[in-house]
């Protein structure tokens, strides 16, 4: 059996281990070798290997830091997510021309340069930006509002960035769903209202769930747009920052590093068994 | 009933609407700097009052700039070199090949794209100091090569998964040995996607900014980390052209990617797929 | 029509020997031996997941034997790699190459096997001749119908004079006339040049009108081998009975050999067999629908009896009853209309019978 296995590498397109050695070159030396390292890191300390997160789960300033990213992270998701819905769900069911034009238009600013998008919210949010300028005038408004350097305007910023996550694993779903299972419910006697939340919306999750772990994850880490927007509220990556390349705490900075890493991992996770369980389950007819 | 039917019409309507209007607010914030960028005022205010290509005139008068422009390129050409290589093959080995583990191997492609770049960035730090290339073009070309492997990885796999392996059977049963099938068979199918794999690594890279703050030294220092030091000191207009050009260009290479992809796909219209 | 290829010097004879595929615990191919004589049309036929593709596949060498031989005119080719076996292929839905031409694909053999290009040129425009799509040579194979694209597969395999080509389903994407056609266009072809065939399908009468020998697959293993006639009149199992054509069968309760053999089925039901029959042995009895003789035809025949018929069903071309004895017993006959023929309709009661010679026994 083992020797079959060998000639089986041997021959033809198949199996030529070397096809992996230029991504290994790269992906061990600086991907791998790094995580390692800030684990390895993380557990230095005077007074025992465990001093570091003894700090990190001890320190209330770092307590807030790791909440308000959790807490921001969670609203950028919810937002994402309530307005990505009904956006993916229109997008899906238009015709295929248009639909592909629209993914474009969706994706497009994905491209441009993070530190370019929040710069332009940088202006928008300005207290005498374009956006308090016109609801002023409309009358909206009787004085601008604040909305920078209070959390807002990241949030709102961050949820421009995060849009494509969202929308685009939602219509992947949603085009993997049968209209025939809709107008099967409608012959059911079901009405439009319970066709969407009792046929279509289960069908749904499976993508509404992977959209969301991209979006949370992807914000958990988010640095430049809280850099720029932020405030004085920080959020964990630029703690991680700040403790590495100006205090030159590494041990401090690598624990942190290492609790965002677990947690990505943990969601990444989770991300591939939703993306297993929604392949098996019919998700594909 | 009657009513009923109106009340969903209307509802459909709405949300197609608001749906539309959501679509064009994505293009806002762009169009925003593009316009802020024709500004003929020494400083920021929205909308400028008069309208000039002076910024412009400075942007690419400004020799940081100047510096800027051509290390993002040469950073951004040598990583999507590599990353294209390493991920193309990677994906031939995971399709088609037979090696143990593909899963844990097409998730250890993905992890870098998922993990938030600051952990990469303290980690990198040390490394590219113990290896001496710290403030080197390499330290960031490697960097960016490792993190933008996902970018052709899945590009290719989706185009070796978008026909049967059977075409490549096909060929070596005509009497192709495994080269030729590579060279007459899969490379002509995965093209496009190669091509379009490297443009999104590319792009990627031009863009990146966590680690180019790590890595860089200010000989090396790329467009985007230019833009943050700018905006993190001083604010006029220059920064909005510079930031157009910088948008421009990636629009550019994606909707070029974009085009080869959408050509190559109507000329081989696969059979039976 | 077919002189642009020119008649291949002789098929090859082909041995298979003790052939298996593992994909532990699963077995794909359990160890199988079939002979396929020079020139021979021979098919393979079972359920989709009996192996016969993977069986194939060794053949075509994409696919690595656990254990086991394959000789083809004496020469062991498993060590060969694909590319040098000089096997033709046809694959599942073809596997023309859509960034090439038909002219394209046609000459790619050619091409790899470095014949100069006005040699390639010339071949290249007998053989599209052969297959009549002259008129499609520059044509990408996603612009063809399903029968063109057929036909290029076919003259791709066949211009390099292989003396074995595999068929993997070949006309399984095609729909019912047009597979009627190229059932005759594959039959012509492969008598006039001579070449061996294995051929895979799921369709029993393809293969019966193809094959001069078919090998019946069962969860990997081959279970018959043996011409159509033999397989439909002689089956060996209740499997093969099922799967060629219908059959009513019974399980034995009773069993006896001699001149005067005889069989005794569920519910008391007896009847005369052949001696050589009973001899043979087995679990059941099969008696093909076209054997059920009803009515006058039945009086003469040792096994006749009475029963109702339930079923009464016209269809182009013949007629199939299904009756049911009183002890319970339900089968079926088929007989074909002709002139002054006589209609039952269901629920009368009439004589039938077979003969001793048409009950087959079988495991």
């Amino acid at each position: 059996m083992g020797g079959h296995l060998e000639k089986r590498r041997s021959r033809g397109l198949n199996g030529h281990l070397w096809l992996l050695l230029p991504a290994a070159l790269l992906i061990l030396p600086f991907f791998v070798w790094p995580s390692v390292l800030i684990i390895g890191k993380s557990f230095s300390g005077d007074t025992g290997p465990f001093e570091q997160y003894r700090i990190v789960f001890a320190n209330p300033g770092i307590r807030t830091v790791l909440a308000y990213t959790f807490y921001v992270s969670a609203v950028v998701t919810g937002i994402t997510l309530v307005i990505g819905y009904p956006v993916a769900f229109v997008v899906t069911h238009l015709p295929k021309k248009i639909a592909a034009i629209c993914v474009a238009l969706i994706f497009l600013p994905f491209w441009v340069s993070t530190v370019i998008r929040t710069f332009a919210w940088m202006i928008i949010l300005a207290r005498k930006g374009p956006l308090n300028e016109s609801l002023l005038a409309i009358g909206i408004l009787s004085q601008p509002l604040r909305l920078l350097d209070n959390g807002v305007g990241m949030i709102l910023a961050m949820v421009y960035i995060q849009i494509p996550f969202m929308v685009i694993p939602l219509i992947n779903t949603m085009r993997t769903i049968d209209p025939s299972y809709m107008r099967a419910a409608a012959i059911l006697g079901a009405n439009p209202f319970s066709q969407i939340v009792r046929v279509y919306f289960p069908l749904s999750l499976p993508g509404a769930m992977v959209g969301s772990i991209l979006v949370f994850i992807s914000s958990l880490g988010f640095f430049v747009t809280p850099s720029l927007l932020g405030g004085s509220r920080t959020m964990l990556s630029i703690l991680i920052n700040q403790q590495a390349s100006r205090l030159l705490n590494w041990p401090l900075a690598s624990a942190l590093a290492t609790v965002a890493l677990v947690l990505t991992a943990a969601l990444f996770l989770i991300y591939k068994m939703v993306r297993r369980a929604a392949a098996t389950s019919g998700g594909i007819a | 009933m009657k009513n009923e039917g109106v009340l969903w019409k209307i509802l459909r309507l709405s949300v197609r609407g608001m749906t539309m209007l959501l679509l064009l607010a994505m293009l806002v914030p762009l169009a925003i700097i593009v316009i802020l960028s024709l500004s003929d005022q020494s400083y920021l205010s929205f909308p400028p009052t008069a309208y000039s290509f002076r910024w412009y005139r400075s942007f690419l008068a400004n020799s940081d700039y100047q510096s800027a422009i051509i290390n993002s390129l040469t950073i951004g050409v040598s990583a999507a070199f590599l990353a294209t290589v390493a991920g193309t093959l990677v994906a031939i080995a995971v399709i088609r090949g037979a090696i143990p583990g593909k899963n844990l191997l097409s998730t250890l492609m993905m992890a870098p794209a998922i993990l938030p770049q600051i952990i990469l960035a303290i980690g990198l730090y040390p490394i590219s100091v113990l290896l001496s290339l710290n403030g080197t073009y390499w330290a960031v070309i490697l960097a960016h090569a490792a993190v933008s492997i996902p970018f052709p990885f899945i590009a290719v796999c989706g185009a070796l998964q978008g026909y049967s392996d059977r075409i490549e059977y096909a060929a070596m049963s005509l009497g192709a040995s495994p080269r030729q099938t590579f060279r007459h068979i899969t490379l002509p199918m995965i093209g496009a996607s190669v091509f379009s794999g490297f443009v999104f690594a590319l792009a990627f890279s031009i863009d990146e900014l966590v680690l180019a703050i790590f890595l860089t030294s200010p000989s090396t220092r790329t467009l985007p980390l230019l833009l943050w030091q700018q905006l993190n000191y001083q604010v006029t207009p220059e920064i909005a052209a510079a930031a157009t050009a910088l948008l421009t260009f990636t629009l550019l290479l994606i909707l070029s990617a974009t085009i080869v992809r959408r050509f190559s796909q109507q000329k081989y219209k696969v059979s039976g797929a | 029509m077919m002189m642009g290829i020119g008649k291949i010097k002789a098929g090859c004879a082909v041995a298979i020997r003790e052939l298996t595929k593992e994909y532990y615990p699963i077995v794909a191919v359990a160890p199988t031996s079939v002979d396929v004589a020079s020139g021979g049309f021979f098919a393979i036929i079972g359920p989709s997941g009996s192996g016969k593709s993977t069986l194939l596949g060794i053949l075509a060498g994409y696919v690595q034997p656990t254990a086991g031989r394959v000789e083809v005119n004496g020469k062991d080719i498993l060590s060969e790699p694909m590319y040098r076996r000089n096997i033709g292929m046809v694959f599942q839905n073809y596997a023309l190459f859509p960034h090439m031409t038909v002219a394209e694909n046609i000459a790619f053999p050619l091409k790899m096997r470095g014949l100069q290009k006005a040699q390639v040129t010339e071949r290249v425009r007998q053989s599209l001749a052969m297959v009549r799509l002259e008129q499609y040579r520059d044509r990408k194979p996603g612009m063809l119908s399903g029968g063109q694209q057929q036909r290029v597969a076919l003259a791709r395999a066949a211009i390099y004079q292989p003396s074995l080509l595999l068929m993997d389903e070949p006309l399984g994407a095609l729909d019912k006339n047009l597979r009627d056609e190229m059932q005759e266009e594959i039959k012509r072809f492969q008598q006039e040049l001579g070449i061996t065939v294995i051929y895979v399908t799921h369709d029993q009468q393809e293969a019966a009108f193809l094959a001069d020998r078919i090998g019946i697959m069962k969860d990997g293993a081959m279970v018959q081998i043996g011409t159509p006639r033999e397989l439909y009149e002689r089956p060996t199992s209740r499997f093969v009975a099922g799967f060629l054509g219908e059959a009513s069968v019974f399980a034995i309760t009773g069993l006896s050999a001699g001149s005067e053999a005889s069989a005794t089925i569920e519910g008391g039901l007896s009847m005369r067999i052949n001696p050589a029959n009973a001899a043979r042995g087995g679990k059941y009895v099969c008696i093909r629908p076209e054997n059920v003789m009803i009515g006058q035809e039945a009086a003469r025949l040792p096994n006749v009896y009475e029963g109702v018929i339930t079923e009464s069903l016209y269809t182009a071309g013949s007629v199939r009853y299904r009756i049911t004895a009183p002890a319970g017993q339900s089968l079926v006959s088929r007989a074909l209309p002709h002139t002054g023929f006589q209609l039952y309709e269901t629920g009368r009661t009439v004589k039938f019978g077979w003969s001793p010679d048409d009950v087959c026994v079988i495991n």
